[in-house]
């Protein structure tokens, strides 16, 4: 027993590359896994913490329309309704040219309200707290984390310009908060608290404030005091509890997540090829030991405990190590998940990586658990021959070759049961997910059985232009299929997958380009500065419109108004359009569009609402479904309740967005506030200095306190684009994550083939094979697996792709994608899988072409 | 040990440390919870800044009933209502509600926000039930801004939420009778408060000087005895009571010197319609200040100061607070050899503490003494601050 143990340990140890590649592939798919979990993890807490600290205790609150709440509710309740506990909140976003890319969350409260809620905010006379009476007095005063303050450059006292609120204002630092802890460093990340008023004139919300904080007893006494609340509120405001946001905005996040996670298991799974490699490969090289053992009554149970011991150890230790790089490689995706939130999403300031025990132990347990589960096979095997046989390689192979039909018939199997899932009428993106994987394990499954008749093709291919030698490499290829096989496989895997992403994000956007040439049909586009890229929360003056439109060489403006209603429980991207005729060719139907004018009649009038793709699809809604808005001011029906009218193209909201005119608006929410202008000009196809003249005319119209950011129709689609692609760079990061641990565990397997095969390259060198026929031998074996590999890559690549394309993204963001796919995508994929395999050759056969015969064969 | 021997050495040590990093990561894992920060580098309290206020330089004449309204130029000012009412049965209860005015700086800041204010409002209420032995206390902050808070003269009306006092009169020049409104939770008063007697002009014709230096003075003047009926909420329970109350109204822009630990402050409603105020300034020495004050006003209105040589007090017995031991003198024997007065004092209920943002005891007290040989009676409110906390 103890023998065996130190055996197998000894073993290890004496192959030091070997069991460092097997430590290397558990690590890496541990680190690629822990790394994406960590991002997805950490931004999901910071949305968390970043929502907690701002409701602070609040139970519930008031909240308004896009019009907000007016000031003057605040009096009316404490007094009319003797609301004690009762706050105003306004917030916004604005950024400091110092870190344009961080933007900063303008926190505008009452200090004097703040005790029962915020208590580290509460200020009064005697309190301990914020300096309450300098927040309100001081012109710009702001309070803000120690950390961001280092991180923006400024200390108490000092000053720090903010832009992308109504107007250019200056802060000065009153006051410094020194975290106590993570949770507080982590809420007080990108935080400015200012007073009520400032924040109101620093948004350019004077008048209204966000919502009314309240803290409401719970029970019946609660239930009364809501009632007289309510009793007192003006239409268009309604008390709701809190809670419900952190969840709302977390759902919006789902199907980002998911995709993540989906495409970091994929590391693990070629992980798992790696580790079964390295472990089978241990067992074929101790067949002889492990016969031995059995010869000297080592049982085969104990012989299968010592194998799956040996792969928890090696499991275990790679999966720490696979944790340490997964933190330090997740620092790093942190922050490009978290700009893509905020490009997409919402602003999420995340303060480091969230480590929790769960996800430590999940993460350890994952690693531990995948090693197992590929050292399982190779246990059994070594167990279940007899000691004669396990002492002989062929046997290994033979058997092998029997599982090959086996395999083929179990991948067929799991092929229909993906399909099956596939096709499924449900929307659930798990589902999907599911399919995809059983797809991939279904294909990987078919490799031998597809290997064994793709040699059978080669092998006289191989032999009239490279004679015995190459025919000697093809047979190889089948002959050792134990070892061959999972390293096809994964390569194959590695190389479908990544040209089906490549394909995925080519065709996606190639559906943006054409959707943005469909949709940028204004020649000027006009908007406030916005803190996110990609989201129109910018403002600008309510008559520049009307100015705009007396511009000479202006022939039509279109304003939009966008706002974010809280609707049902979930947030609605609202677009208010006053649509000019010319607009109408930028909107592609997909539903409902056939008779457009029709459409557009209608719309103007007020009698529907325009979705786009996404939203529909979120929502379940069709054509001629009626779609509810709350919070409107219509006094009798408390809902704005309308027909959809159409469903058009959209790329712009992954959650979608809902249409309406602007009298319909206006009829319904008091807010005379603009968004942007798209702007129409004499003669098709205006210069760009004619849009320069408008523009400098626009900006002396808006005056030099009211910074407008204005483009070009070629600048916004470029601006477009841009940020496109950096949404896409998590994508292509994590495809290059897991391929490079596929190429690992494609290098190493065959690697490790070439470097178990010395005896018998020994035998062939000693039988006067030159140095470079061995060369030769061994580069045409692993070029041949390379491409095999390649070639069954293309089908499965393309397969997959559209899987991705019209399966996994349509029911994850609700978007229909044009397929688009280049042949040099399919291409550098075989250039991929054959590089791969031949440098994988490259050092076993310079070994092997310098180790003279008889070193190789001693030890016989 | 051979290379193999440094291998497993270091992957050992390797795995060590990992387990370590990740153990002290998880200490520092944050926990779902709240805020917790401190404000760091905070300069000098604002509060102690004087410049750009107004100043109580000398006496000015009063302008009734205009200066029952807010003076902003001013950095604090008060309304304070105290009073002894009893209820159905001779029940007795005290009550306190009081409305501080507080200016944060000179001026607000130059904006045009609705919420924009340079005014804070903070209101405290208690009520001691004497006979349940039971003191209850709240307070309120407001802003002075978008209605939450503030304060109009004519007609006099100064509120904290819907907690106010407010004239309920036709506007015939008297802002009397007021009402007095404040509830919090179950227990509150709702009471009318009459004028009684004509105001008495504290120290010199309402400049009541706090300190040595020109300007620690403030401007106070006092209603020493206003015929007050009305209701108290507590629990359940509700009493039609009745009583006197007592107004202080007072205006500073400082008015406590350095030398100063804190004050204790006597409003005494004896028998035969006489009223005593007097207020202590305790140093830090422990010496009687010079600046001690007082008023004897007879049943007749007219009043006379008392000076810090007139007024002895001496300490009968202390309480120590539940909360951290601060002790508070409880009772009391107040001499004045001038006006043959010698009284003791007492609280009936020494836990009057007002554990608020500003802790300090204020409560109602029994007076028993004699005044030329001849008995008298009667209650009053006693303040006491800078005691602990």
């Amino acid at each position: 027993m103890k023998l065996r143990r130190r055996a197998g340990i000894r073993h290890l140890l004496y192959h030091p590359w070997q069991l460092g590649l097997s430590l290397l592939g558990v690590a890496l798919g541990v680190a690629v896994v822990v790394a994406t979990g960590l991002a997805v993890e950490s931004s999901r807490q910071a949305l968390r913490v970043s929502v907690e600290t701002v409701s602070g205790r609040a139970t519930h609150r008031v909240v308004g329309g896009p019009g907000g709440v007016p000031d003057s509710l605040a009096a009316r309740l404490g007094i009319g309704a003797g609301v004690r506990m009762l706050a105003p909140a306004v917030e916004g976003y604005v950024v400091s040219p110092v870190d344009p890319s961080r933007p900063l969350h303008i926190l505008g409260i009452d200090p004097f309200s703040e005790a029962p809620f915020r208590p580290w905010l509460a200020g009064g006379p005697a309190a301990d707290g914020v300096d309450g009476a300098r927040l309100v007095t001081t012109p710009g005063g702001a309070i803000l984390g120690a950390e961001t303050a280092s991180a923006l450059g400024v200390e108490e006292g000092g000053r720090l310009v903010v832009q992308g609120g109504a107007r250019t204002a200056v802060i000065e630092v009153v006051g410094i908060l020194e975290a106590e802890d993570r949770w507080s460093r982590s809420g007080l990340l990108d935080l400015l608290v200012v007073d009520v008023a400032e924040a109101q004139e620093i948004l350019g919300r004077e008048g209204v404030v966000d919502r009314l904080d309240l803290i409401l007893p719970p029970g019946e006494e609660g239930a009364a005091l809501r009632a007289r609340i309510e009793a007192l509120l003006p239409a268009g405001t309604r008390v709701e509890a809190v809670g419900a946001e952190a969840g709302a905005m977390q759902d919006m996040l789902r199907a980002f997540d998911l995709n993540l996670r989906a495409l970091s298991l994929l590391a693990l799974v070629f992980g798992i090829f790696l580790i079964y490699n390295a472990m089978t490969f241990s067992v074929v090289q101790r067949r002889g030991m492990l016969g031995t053992l059995r010869a000297l009554g080592t049982t085969r149970g104990e012989l299968v405990r010592g194998i799956l011991a040996e792969g928890a150890v090696v499991g275990f230790t790679g999966s720490v190590l696979g944790l340490l790089a997964g933190i330090v490689l997740g620092r790093g995706l942190v922050q490009l998940v978290t700009r893509t939130i905020n490009d997409l999403y919402f602003v999420v300031a995340v303060e480091g990586v969230a480590l929790s025990p769960g996800f430590l132990f999940r993460s350890l347990l994952l690693g531990t658990g995948a090693t197992l589960l590929a050292a399982l096979l190779p246990a059994w095997e070594a167990g279940s021959a007899s000691p004669r046989e396990a002492m002989a390689r062929s046997s290994v192979e033979d058997r092998v070759r029997t599982l090959v039909p086996r395999a083929a018939v179990a991948g067929v199997i799991v092929l229909g049961v993906g399909a099956v899932l596939l096709a499924l009428p449900t929307p659930g993106i798990e589902v999907a997910f599911g399919g995809l994987f059983a797809l991939i394990l279904g294909m990987a499954l078919l490799i031998p059985v597809t290997t064994v008749v793709l040699v059978g093709f080669l092998r006289p291919a191989a032999r009239r232009i490279a004679g015995v030698i190459g025919a000697m490499a093809a047979r190889g290829v089948v002959t050792s299929l134990s070892r061959t096989a999972p390293a096809l496989a994964a390569l194959v895997v590695a190389v479908s997958v990544t040209v089906a992403l490549g394909v995925m994000i080519q065709s996606f956007r190639g559906s943006v380009v054409g959707w943005l040439d469909t949709t940028l049909v204004a020649d000027v586009h006009v908007t406030g500065p916005s803190v996110v890229a990609a989201r129109p929360d910018g403002e600008i003056p309510p008559g520049l419109a009307g100015t705009a439109r007396g511009f000479p060489g202006v022939v039509g403006v279109s304003s939009y108004r966008s706002v974010a209603l809280q609707s049902g429980g979930v947030l609605t991207r609202l677009l208010a359009v006053e649509l000019d005729p010319r607009g109408e060719a930028g909107f592609e139907f997909l539903a409902g569009g056939e008779v457009r004018d029709a459409v557009f009649a209608a719309f103007r009038a007020g009698e529907g609402f325009l979705v786009t793709e996404p939203f529909a699809f979120h929502r379940g809604l069709q054509v001629g479904d009626t779609l509810s808005l709350d919070g409107a001011l219509d006094e009798e029906a408390g809902a704005l309740e309308r027909p959809v009218l159409a469903v058009f193209r959209d790329y712009g909201s992954e959650a979608g967005t809902v249409l309406l005119s602007r009298d319909l608006y206006d009829a319904h929410w008091t807010d005379e506030r603009l968004t942007s202008l798209a702007i129409f000009l004499d003669g098709s196809g205006a210069s760009e200095e004619e849009a320069a003249r408008i523009a400098s005319r626009l900006r002396e119209a808006a005056g030099p306190d009211t910074p407008l950011v204005i483009r070009s129709n070629t600048e916004l689609r470029e601006r477009s684009l841009e940020v496109f692609d950096r949404a896409f760079e998590v994508t292509r990061v994590l495809r290059w994550l897991a391929f490079v641990v596929a190429f690992i565990a494609v290098f190493s397997a065959l690697m490790a083939l070439q470097l178990e095969r010395r005896r018998e390259l020994g035998v062939l060198r000693a039988q006067g094979m030159t140095p470079a026929q061995v060369w030769g031998l061994v580069s045409m074996q692993t070029g041949i697996m390379g491409g095999i590999a390649g070639l069954l890559a293309l089908p499965v690549g393309a397969v997959l792709a559209l899987v991705m394309i019209l399966v996994v993204n349509r029911r994850s963001f609700g978007w229909t994608l044009e397929v688009d796919a280049s042949p040099e995508l399919f291409l550098q994929g075989v250039l991929l899988a054959v590089a791969g395999a031949i440098l994988a050759g490259i050092y076993p056969s310079w070994r092997m072409a310098r180790t003279s015969p008889a070193e190789a064969l001693r030890g016989e | 040990m051979g290379v193999r021997g440094w291998v497993a050495a270091a992957l050992a040590v390797v795995v060590a440390g990992a387990a370590v990093y990740l153990g002290t990561a998880l200490l520092d894992a944050p926990e779902r919870g709240e805020i917790r920060a401190t404000l760091s580098a905070v300069e000098a309290l604002a509060g102690e800044d004087t410049v750009g206020y107004a100043r109580a330089e000398g006496p000015v004449p009063f302008d009734f009933p205009a200066d029952h309204g807010p003076h902003p130029d001013y950095r604090t000012e008060w309304w304070y209502f105290t009073g002894n009412l009893a209820g159905e049965g001779g029940r007795r209860f005290g009550y306190q509600l009081t409305f501080f005015r507080n200016s944060l700086a000179p001026e607000s800041a130059p904006r045009v926000s609705a919420w924009n204010t340079n005014q804070l409002w903070m209101a405290h209420l208690a009520v001691t039930d004497v006979e349940a032995g039971v003191h209850l206390h709240a307070e309120r902050f407001g802003r002075g801004a978008v209605g939450l808070a503030g304060a109009d003269s004519i007609p006099l009306r100064v509120w904290v939420g819907d907690w106010r006092l407010a004239e309920t009169g036709e506007g015939d020049g008297s802002p009397f009778p007021l009402l007095l409104h404040a509830q919090e939770g179950d227990w509150g008063i709702e009471l009318e408060v009459e004028g009684g007697k004509p105001p008495v002009l504290q120290g010199e014709a309402g400049w009541s000087r706090k300190g040595p230096e020109p300007g620690n003075a403030s401007y106070y003047f006092s209603h020493t005895r206003m015929p007050t009926r009305g209701n108290i909420r507590l629990g359940g329970d509700a009493w039609e009571v009745e009583g006197d109350s007592w107004m202080d109204r007072e205006w500073s822009t400082s008015a406590l010197s350095e030398e100063h630990v804190g004050w204790d402050w006597f409003s005494l409603q004896l028998t035969r319609e006489v009223e005593i105020m007097f207020f202590q300034l305790r140093r830090e020495d422990g010496a009687s200040d010079p600046l001690n004050h007082g008023v004897l006003v007879e049943p007749d209105g007219s009043y006379r100061s008392l000076e810090a040589d007139d007024v002895t007090i001496e300490v009968l017995e202390r309480w120590g607070s539940p909360l951290d031991g601060t002790e508070y003198p409880v009772a009391w024997r107040m001499r004045i050899p001038a006006e043959e007065l010698d009284l003791r004092i007492r609280a009936p209920v020494v836990d009057q503490e007002m554990n608020l943002s500003v802790r300090y005891w204020e409560g109602a007290v029994d007076v028993e003494g004699e005044r030329a040989g001849e008995v008298v009676g009667g209650v009053g409110f006693v303040e006491m601050t800078g005691y602990g906390g």
